[in-house]
């Protein structure tokens, strides 16, 4: 059988020489059922460009470098697997919504400034000391907020959402999540502390429902959810008497 | 170029880092405490750990137990005042991480609950289901962003530690947005860099394992110990090298040769799939050898079975297995068997640390996969090590605040000579050269195959000397090598550079610690010595670096406390 | 809380381009959903002059009738039912209520919300027809 090839036309910018973004195309040895997106970027950097810039490292899907555009969704690319885009060429560009630093690698520390925002810790009126031993918490109160907690910080559900692309004040799918991560936890307390800022100008309210968020999430996060529940919540701590309990 | 000063910096955000920079700023809340990583920290490989982290957490299980299985596990090599300190830490370190937010999975009565692994007699692994490391490294990551007193510079590369009259006062870290060298000075610096995977072709390491922490601590004069011990996992997925964690066997998976048999009857009768990784890893590759194992498109396979767990304990217990199976093998593994051959995993060698992450450089400690503390020996125990990071991170980061406390301030003069000189380094050797020829892929590649083949699961005299010259001859053509990227924003193909002469350096202090250990021991198996000779090698192999690809190797007698050498069987 | 050492860099700033909701289905329907809303204003505010109107009395009120106006009436009828269909399906992501210490399935929850939705539909439609006769 003769080897395969594919196409991968890929975003290159260097600011210290363009303008602005263009695609440059190469053909990569398609060899084998399982190679996947990254694996061909890895190919091009290794073996025909070297100067191709691009964030990955664990290749499984868990350390969420790897997100960028892939053919106009945002995906893992080391979960998009080239046997179901060939033989069509695969566009491969930033993620969306992001300021682009050079050729595939993003700008995100507006992410990492509003996680911190949220305050992404447990918060408790008062700490019971390591010789009390854990707190007890049973499986059921996990499940809780289990889902939230698998946030990889991978951006692809920012990429997705155009309320982000719009208004880069908007806090967001993941924070949001995250933050309801923590406030759903048995042992937090402190989602007073969190409140002014999810429920702020730039918070939860921004969220019109597009719910791609949750359609492009590799990890099952479901944000879109996490906004919802959230926009319940507050509304029933304003509205009814008991609502302002802690 | 720039420059910054702090009381204490760590060098890696992974756990050991983290958890290193959070303790100094608990034992001495005035430290400023920098954090240097090449990557954003949620990004750092402990993130893919699966399986969990030992402790003993119930009140029939002891320390003793845990230092024992802890010992036997590493074929003696381990240090046993060390085993018998982390045991004592470790409960306190994961009731710690509870505090913090761990999402530990629970007994019915709301504890946390603990799950059987590989050589431990009893069980006492805490799991996050099977994103143990994933969750450990996050809830640690978010819990660091409330400390004021730490300072975090992501995505900057250390090409060079600050060594002046043998004290450490800092790093030059290239920063890979800018393409910036700066002096990050300080009284003390943590290495918490994690291990060297990549220097395998097949390994579950993420692309940011490089070694760079040991190499960085090597160059700087501080001897690799044991660096001849490299961990196969059993249990790695073909062609990508995912990882199938050991909680996988722990919660009853069977591995069966091609004849449908559990071919581990044959080599740990009492133990079976529980049997330490090192044993497994060989016992596979024997099986494969003699003609038992499944052919397949990457090479030899076994199958790794939990059909009969049902598909709700794997659910619970093992989602995340099922999620890689579905996602990177077309498998789901509630109704087909997983393809499993062994991997390279861990390195138990590492930077020569004491107990308390102090290495012979004053003011320069280790922790975490890339110090060799003495806990591991031979053979680490799965469930170790996210343990380790935890134990051993909290001790370097408050040994390090403590020696800051009263180290003498770090003065720019030097400094800035030291700066200046590792930066036109760097850029004459790649930014700026003229007539490279050598691609960085290929050299890489070779190197990683070259390892494979001769400082795998078996080695002998002639697997490694072929190994010691072809690596001679890949550092020549290093020499040469060539970049085509000549920006100065996130030049990746530098640091690729960087760390592939990181990576030859530590593939070489693993290739002639290994050949020079002729006895088998723990995950070190040679043909040509398949027994283990306490009498000579009950020791430590320490390699210094020198002008000559071949280290200049010591040994230093293992410490010995309670548990005197016996055959290792299971 | 933590700092970072930041160094100032030249970007690329991203811009939505103007076509963004033209790109993908999901992104389509939402901007049509959010585009509805305008017609469904318009239908209410003149539903309100016609409350307005019949506040004379029944004998000199004649409904609005034309042609035009039916078919803008039952557009905007779609419109809103596109709303009420994407606001109850919500309803089970956002609702969570336990029965027996078990999480009730989502679906669960949509399908019943549907079901009241139906319900009430008929016994308004019902009360409407009944009254006017």
């Amino acid at each position: 059988m003769p080897d395969k090839t594919i196409t991968i036309r890929a975003t290159r910018y260097d600011p210290e020489k363009d303008e602005k973004p263009r695609l440059q195309s190469y053909d990569v040895p398609f060899y084998d059922e399982s190679m996947v997106v990254l694996d061909a970027l890895n190919h091009i950097k290794s073996h025909v460009d070297g100067s191709l810039s691009y964030r990955w490292s664990c290749r499984m899907g868990i350390c969420g470098s790897c997100g960028m555009m892939v053919n106009g969704m945002p995906k893992l690319t080391c979960n998009a697997f080239l046997r179901d885009y060939w033989p069509r060429p695969i566009v491969v560009e930033p993620l969306n919504n992001f300021p682009v630093i050079r050729d595939l690698v993003i700008d995100m520390d507006d992410f990492m400034h509003k996680l911190k925002s949220i305050k992404p810790w447990i918060i408790r009126k008062q700490e019971i000391p390591l010789g009390a031993r854990e707190h007890r918490q049973t499986n059921e109160q996990i499940d809780d907020f289990r889902q939230f907690s698998e946030c990889i910080n991978c951006m692809l559900c920012y990429a997705a959402c155009p309320v982000y692309g719009l208004n880069s004040e908007f806090l967001g799918p993941a924070a949001t999540a995250l933050a309801r991560r923590y406030n759903l936890d048995s042992r937090d307390q402190g989602l007073k502390e969190r409140l002014p800022v999810i429920g702020g100008a730039e918070g939860i309210w921004e969220c019109s429902f597009v719910g791609e968020c949750s359609v492009v999430c590799p990890k099952g996060v479901d944000p879109a959810k996490a906004i919802q529940q959230t926009k319940l919540d507050t509304t029933m701590r304003f509205v009814l008497p008991y609502g302002n309990r802690d | 170029m720039d420059f910054e000063s702090y009381d204490v910096l760590v060098v890696g955000g992974g756990l050991a880092g983290l958890r290193a920079a959070i303790a100094a700023v608990e034992a001495n809340p005035r430290v400023k405490v920098g954090m240097v990583s090449k990557v954003y920290p949620m990004r750092s490989h402990t993130v893919s750990a699966e399986g969990g982290a030992a402790a003993v957490m119930s009140a029939d299980d002891s320390y003793d137990t845990h230092a024992f299985d802890t010992i036997k596990g590493s074929d003696y090599l381990a240090d046993q005042d060390v085993v018998e300190a982390f045991t004592r830490e470790a409960p306190v370190e994961i009731i710690q991480m509870e505090h913090w937010g761990c999402p530990w999975s629970r007994n019915p009565d709301g504890t946390i609950a603990v799950r059987p692994f590989g050589g431990m007699t009893t069980w006492r692994t805490c799991f996050a289901a099977d994103k143990t490391g994933f969750h450990m490294l996050h809830t640690v990551f978010q819990t660091s962003l409330k400390y004021p007193q730490i300072t975090r510079h992501d995505e900057a590369f250390v090409t060079k530690l600050l060594v002046e009259d043998s004290r450490c006062v800092g790093v030059v870290a290239l920063d890979i947005r800018t393409g910036r060298f700066d002096a990050i000075t300080a009284r003390s610096v943590i290495l918490a860099t994690g291990g060297l995977g990549r220097v395998y072709a097949f390994t579950t390491n993420g692309n940011i394992c490089t070694g760079d922490g040991m190499a960085l601590a090597y160059r700087a004069g501080v001897g690799l110990k044991d660096m001849e011990m490299v961990q196969f996992h059993p249990t790695g997925l073909p062609f990508t090298g995912i990882l199938i964690t050991e909680a996988v066997r722990g919660e009853g998976g069977y591995l069966l040769n091609s004849e449908g048999e559990r071919f581990l009857k044959r080599y740990v009768p009492n133990k079976m799939e529980l049997g330490p990784r090192d044993i497994i890893s060989r016992a596979m590759v024997t099986e494969f050898e003699e003609g038992r194992g499944f052919e397949g498109p990457h090479g030899k396979y076994m199958h790794l079975d939990v059909r009969h767990l049902g598909e709700k304990v794997i659910d619970r217990k093992l989602p995340f297995m099922r999620e890689l199976g579905r996602e990177f093998v077309g498998i789901d593994i509630v109704t087909d068997p997983i393809p499993v051959r062994p991997v390279q995993h861990y390195m138990m060698g590492g930077v020569d640390a004491d107990i308390s992450g102090e290495t012979p450089i004053l003011g320069l400690y280790a922790a975490g996969e890339c110090a060799n503390v003495g806990l591991n020996g031979g053979n680490r125990l799965g469930s170790n090590s996210l343990s380790e990071c935890l134990v051993f991170g909290a001790a370097a980061g408050r040994a390090a605040a403590h020696y800051a406390s009263s180290a003498k301030p770090v003065t720019a003069n030097p400094v800035d000579a030291m700066l200046w000189d590792e930066a036109r380094r760097v850029e004459a050797e790649y930014l700026e050269k003229k007539g490279g020829v050598e691609r960085i892929g290929p050299i890489r590649e070779e190197m990683q195959l070259e390892m494979d083949a001769g400082a795998g699961v078996f080695r002998t005299k002639e697997s490694l000397s072929r190994l010691a010259r072809n690596l001679g001859g890949l550092r020549e053509r290093f020499e040469k090598v060539k970049v085509d990227d000549s920006s100065r924003t996130f030049n990746t193909e530098i640091t690729a550079a960087l760390e592939l002469d990181f990576m030859l350096e530590v593939a070489s202090s693993i290739t002639f610690s290994a050949l020079a250990r002729e006895e088998s021991r723990g995950a070190h198996a040679r043909r040509d010595f398949p027994e283990r000779n306490d009498a000579k090698f009950l020791k430590h192999t320490l390699a210094f670096h020198t002008n000559t690809l071949a280290p200049r190797l010591e040994y230093r007698d293992v410490k010995i406390t309670t548990f005197k050498p016996q055959a290792r069987t299971y | 809380m933590t700092t970072e050492a930041h160094t100032a860099q030249p970007e690329y700033r991203w811009r939505m381009p103007a076509d963004w909701w033209a790109r993908q289905r999901h992104y389509f329907l939402y901007v049509v959903r959010e585009f509805t809303a305008l017609p469904l204003a318009l239908w209410l505010l003149w539903l309100l002059v016609e409350i307005k109107r019949a506040g004379d009395g029944p004998g000199r009120y004649a409904p609005h009738g034309s042609m035009p106006f039916v078919v803008f009436s039952v557009v905007v009828l779609l419109f809103a039912l596109y709303h009420s269909y994407t606001f109850l399906s919500l309803a089970g992501t956002i609702l969570h209520f336990k029965v027996f210490d078990r999480p009730v399935p989502s679906r669960l929850i949509v399908l019943s919300q549907f079901g009241l939705w139906a319900a009430a539909s008929v016994v308004v439609g019902f009360a409407l027809i009944w009254f006017a006769r």
